[in-house]
């Protein structure tokens, strides 16, 4: 019987293994290492031993240092958002003016000459174009100078030092070292960040970086974070310094989601994920100077495509619902938005937010993209001011002035403002990260906790600032 | 609305989140407390005593009622009505007052012992949870695991002989290698020998033996041996032991000639410009990780160095087989070298 | 096309540049399968971006591929599947990560298996690939990151290593495009038969363990007589391998 020889052979096997021991595993090791050295030695000839190469080593001294690795950490961070912020501006607008206000009304105007019924032109060219026109004017510019930067400096091999310097704040909070690679990626991307946690070999600490990923802006939100500062945190200060301070916002922003990352991931490594912290081993690859115009044309072919085309499939069906739920109405003359508007009003005063601002992110959960707009055009029509383009049209308005004066038309205050950038870091993640959290955790219940567990957190804080704020002033 | 003030809404909050703590806190919570009480179930009261009847009848003690009832953590009432259904179906037996297993009972046991230990070894090998806590998911565990997840599980480990602590697993059909060694006391100066069991209880002893650092596997070398303490050394550290600790300490003596390296140390003392040899990985370093340290070259006879200190002080980076490699403390700790 | 050596062929064919025909992500069809296996950030994408002309994600630091890609080329009228793994530091582990790789290694059956080794670190790349050379004896040694080596100044006699590990080593620079017609000339040579390899064994194994393994290869061999791996399996045995044992069990081992 074949079976039964096989079962032999395991028995046998089983048997063995008790014989030779438990220095199994590190014996075969060690002898494939001699073969190895045996054969190193016969073929290769090397000039100064095992000594890293000389600049390598400097460059890691100086990045790695008490002194500078971390004032070197935040000066590239901060560099990269400024060039992001500053650079994205000037296209981004172009854009807008282009796809806003030249090709919207022609492809109006070219509905009604086709005698397109009014739904249909208003479903499709200020619905869905719209939504689309809005996520490549914001998106495109900032994301063609974040990515490329980005890649240049994965290139080059600087991550993996960010995650040698950090790794200590990631032991404490019972994290692994490598999820400082995962949450860079997730500056980027949050799908992106959750899928390459697979270098995390220790399934807690994985799914730890998993959860904690969304804390990571990511390039959907970077430009809500951008505007918001720019109108009304950049207008408190002197108008020299407003650029400064609105960076400084940003960049605050993003290092307070770092530190909520590293205190969730505590919080969960204490309770429900609780375990000792495991092994960490990281490579330090040597630096590699970066094909400079290269990696510029791939990234911006391929990265930025890509998940712009990604925003676009989402954006379009969201534009689309956006459009229907202010054009159709319930009951007497109360659309759909108003009546939802109205009735989450309350709940979004105690957090210092508004209805509008609730309503937004319920329906911006495809793609984060699409927040700022979508506030804009639920605002024009509660507050009944003119400047929008009709109801259910999302639209941008070209100069910043305009818009701030929309939203201050619509109650907004600076404490507003802070609240939705807190609340833009700390919601639910979009709904493909959340498709790709499901796929890589399959578990319904982490899937759950990754989804709920930022709104909650967004809620909390943001009661609390908004109770403290009134307090206060 | 018109109720609405900051202040309010701030204490109320605080309530909430008051009861929430109250209920839901790690292990005192209420919800935790109420959970648990509704879990003990018979099942679990059966398998306990079966499993303490065994282990006195290992140790050649004698048990009745009361000795039981004190060591087992449930409600009198409910043991007895255990017992009742135990005699009933030829589990156990008494005989003028003492409890005694049957062979049916002692199999029961045995299988309750075998999930209990294979467990440990799973949380040990394949987890990165503490020692200290092994002990107490065994416990659970080892009332839900069925015979098949259990043989599963063996396949997995690979059919283990010992847990962790070195107790014998015992096997499908019931049987049992056995220990070798003697208890650490009973070594004469200058004898060499490997740790082949660390008793973990009771606890207060184990804790401090775990405080030490002293490790299964690890060789040691007897150095002082009287009436007060007992001094011996291991992987390149002196450790001095009360005898009623080193007591919980099984060592199986080396016969053969082996050398103990002199000058041993672990790899966490490596000073920068500072070169050594490796002699191994600690004992302690198993499963996963274990192999993942002798993959990136971290294999006997390899010279390693200090590459880069870390501005936070851990991890460092080690130069070994010429490329850069960073390890926590904790793992460096774990590796032997002998510095040049 | 000086340093395009054949360890057990002395008869290769010149690299037919005409030939070549990158064809991106249609693998439909393919005639052989080829598997790109290496420690990590050792530039097994970069290599698999400069056959099939696809722009599969490369960075520098190690853990940059994740999930496996697919793609083609096709060279002399051959269509080939090219198979861009994950990086492993070894197949001996069970580690979570490594898992993609490890499966597709081991029971992926390639035709032929391309090893991107660091040409800087090939001491500690030997460990990888002398496990492998242990699997399969369709394997290519694509030596990468040469241009490195050279400013570093290490020098490598690929003759040499060549006749050592028993399988050919073509020394390529896959960001530059230097060496890699090299290697798909020496891929298509292994798939079609007319290089045939002599790979490495371990040697250097202790004396009890080496008794072991012997009783469980003869065993095996019983069994299976025609198995080329038989030592491998003996190893992962006594390791306690639950997957050979299954491998074993319904017997789709390589
Ligand atoms: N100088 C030089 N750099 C190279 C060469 N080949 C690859 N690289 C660089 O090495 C780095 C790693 O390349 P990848 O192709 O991503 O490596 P990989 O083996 O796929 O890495 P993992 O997916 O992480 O396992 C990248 O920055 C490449 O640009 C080469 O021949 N010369
Ligand atoms: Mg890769």
């Amino acid at each position: 019987m074949k079976d039964n020889n096989i079962d032999h052979i395991i028995e046998l096997s089983n048997e063995l293994r008790w014989q030779i021991g438990d220095e199994f595993h590190d014996n075969l090791t060690e002898s494939i290492y001699a073969d190895a050295a045996e054969i190193v030695k016969d073929s290769v000839k090397t000039q100064d031993g095992e000594k890293r190469f000389r600049l390598d080593a400097k460059i890691d001294k100086i990045v790695t240092s008490k002194t500078w690795g971390f004032p070197i950490m935040f000066l590239i961070l901060g560099t990269v958002l400024w060039l992001t912020i500053v650079g994205a501006n000037y296209p981004s607008s172009l854009l807008a003016s282009l796809l806003l206000d030249t090709v919207h009304p022609i492809l109006r105007s070219g509905a009604d000459s086709v005698q397109m019924p009014w739904w249909l032109s208003g479903f499709l060219i200020d619905g869905v174009y719209l939504a689309v026109a809005w996520v490549i004017a914001v998106m495109l510019p900032p994301m063609a100078i974040f990515f490329p930067m980005f890649t240049l400096l994965e290139d080059f091999g600087y991550l993996p030092r960010v995650a040698f310097n950090l790794d200590s704040l990631f032991n404490k909070s019972g994290a692994h070292g490598k999820q400082a690679l995962t949450m860079s990626m997730g500056f980027g991307c949050n799908a992106a960040g959750v899928v390459a946690t697979r270098i995390i070999d220790s399934p807690r600490e994985r799914l730890i970086a998993i959860i904690t990923n969304n804390f990571s802006l990511c390039n959907g939100r970077w430009p809500t974070q951008i505007l918001i500062a720019t109108i009304f945190i950049g207008a408190v200060v002197p108008k020299s310094l407003s650029s400064f301070a609105s960076l400084l916002a940003v960049i605050g922003i993003a290092v307070l989601g770092m530190a909520f990352m590293f205190g969730v991931s505590w919080a969960l490594s204490k309770t429900v994920l609780r375990g000792e912290v495991s092994t960490f081993n990281l490579e330090l690859p040597p630096y590699r100077p970066p094909r400079f115009w290269k990696t510029i044309y791939t990234s911006l072919i391929d990265r930025t495509a890509i998940v712009l085309w990604r925003a676009i499939v989402f954006a379009a069906p969201a534009g689309a619902v956006i459009w229907l739920i202010s054009n159709i109405h319930v009951g007497g003359d109360e659309t759909i938005a108003a009546w939802l508007i109205n009735g989450m009003d309350g709940f979004g005063f105690l957090l210092g937010l508004n209805g509008v601002i609730l309503l937004a992110y319920i329906v911006a959960i495809p793609a984060n993209e699409i927040v700022i707009p979508t506030i804009l055009m639920l605002t024009v029509m509660v507050t009944g001011i003119g400047g929008g383009a009709g109801a259910g049209v999302m639209f941008e308005l070209d100069s910043i002035n305009a818009t701030g004066d929309i939203l201050k038309a619509g109650g907004w205050t600076l404490l507003t403002a802070i609240n939705l950038m807190l609340f833009s870091l700390l919601h639910n993640p979009c709904s493909t990260t959340i498709y790709t959290i499901y796929k890589e955790t399959n578990s319904v219940k982490w899937t759950t906790v990754a989804s709920v567990m930022p709104v909650i957190l967004g809620f909390v804080v943001t009661f609390l600032v908004a109770q403290i704020w009134r307090l206060i002033f | 609305m018109e109720t609405y003030s900051p202040i309010f809404a701030l204490v109320i909050f605080f309530i909430a989140v008051a009861l929430l703590y109250v209920l839901f806190r790690p292990v005192k919570g209420w919800f935790w407390i109420i959970k648990k009480a509704f879990h003990t179930n018979e099942k679990v009261i059966i398998e306990d005593v079966l499993k303490q009847l065994y282990h006195f009848e290992t140790s050649k003690n004698k048990v009745d009622m009361k000795t039981l009832v004190q060591v087992l953590d449930f409600k009198h009432a409910d043991i007895v009505e255990a017992i009742k259904k135990m005699t009933i179906n030829d589990l156990i037996y008494s005989e003028s007052d003492v409890l005694k297993l049957t062979e049916e009972g002692r199999d029961y046991a045995l299988r309750i012992v075998r999930v209990h230990r294979l467990w440990e070894r799973y949380l040990a090998d394949k987890t990165g949870i503490h020692k200290k806590e092994w002990h107490d998911r065994a416990e659970s565990m080892e009332h839900r695991l069925s015979h098949d997840e259990a043989e599963e599980l063996a396949a997995h480990l690979g059919h283990p002989k010992f847990d962790p602590h070195g107790d014998p697993i015992p096997t499908k059909t019931g049987k049992m290698a056995s220990v070798h060694g003697v208890e650490l006391p009973l070594l004469p100066i200058g004898s060499v020998g490997k740790i082949t069991h660390i008793e973990d209880e009771p606890e207060v002893i184990y804790k401090q033996i775990l405080a030490e650092h002293i490790y299964m596997g690890s060789m040691l070398k007897v150095i002082e041996n009287n009436a007060t303490r007992i001094v011996f050394e291991s992987e390149g550290e002196v450790f001095k032991l009360a005898p009623i600790v080193a007591a919980n300490l099984t060592v199986a003596l080396i016969e053969k000639e082996v050398v103990l390296e002199d000058n041993v140390a672990r790899l966490s003392s490596l000073k920068i410009n500072e070169t050594a040899k490796i002699l191994g990985i600690s004992r302690e370093n198993r499963g996963e990780s274990r192999r993942r340290l002798l993959d990136l070259g971290f294999v006997k006879g390899s010279s390693v160095s200090i590459d880069l200190l870390n501005p936070l002080g851990n991890p460092n980076a080690y130069l070994i087989k010429g490329t850069s490699i960073a390890l926590r403390k904790d793992q460096a700790s774990k590796i032997l070298i002998k510095k040049d | 096309m000086e340093t395009n050596v054949k360890s057990a062929c002395e008869t290769c064919g010149l690299y037919n540049k005409a030939g070549l025909k990158k064809l991106g992500i249609h693998t439909d069809n393919f005639d052989f399968v080829v598997a790109l296996a290496g420690n990590p950030n050792t530039g097994k994408s970069t290599v698999f971006n400069a056959l099939t002309g696809l722009k599969q994600h490369t960075g520098n630091w190690p853990g940059k591929t994740v999930t496996r890609a697919e793609g083609g080329f096709e060279y002399n009228t051959q269509k080939y599947k090219l198979v861009d793994l994950p990086g492993t530091y070894s197949l001996l582990s069970t580690s979570e990560d490594e898992e993609t790789a490890r499966d597709f290694i081991l029971f992926g059956k390639p035709d032929v298996t391309v090893i991107v080794a660091d040409a800087n670190r090939l001491e500690r790349n030997l460990n990888l690939v002398l496990q492998i050379l242990e699997i399969t004896d369709k394997a290519v040694l694509c030596l990468n990151l040469m241009d490195e080596a050279e400013r570093n100044k290490v020098d490598i006699d690929i003759r040499t290593l060549s006749r050592d590990l028993g399988i050919p080593v073509v020394p390529t620079s896959a960001r530059f495009n230097r060496g890699i017609p090299e290697l798909i000339q020496t891929i298509s040579e292994i798939a079609s038969g007319k290089i045939v390899c002599k790979p490495h064994r371990i040697k250097n194994v202790p004396k009890n363990i080496e008794k072991a393994v012997k009783t469980l290869t003869e065993n095996i061999e019983k069994e299976f007589p025609n198995i080329p791996n038989s030592r491998w399996i003996a190893f992962r045995l006594l390791e306690g391998d639950k997957q050979i044992i299954n491998a074993l069990r319904t017997g789709e081992f390589i």
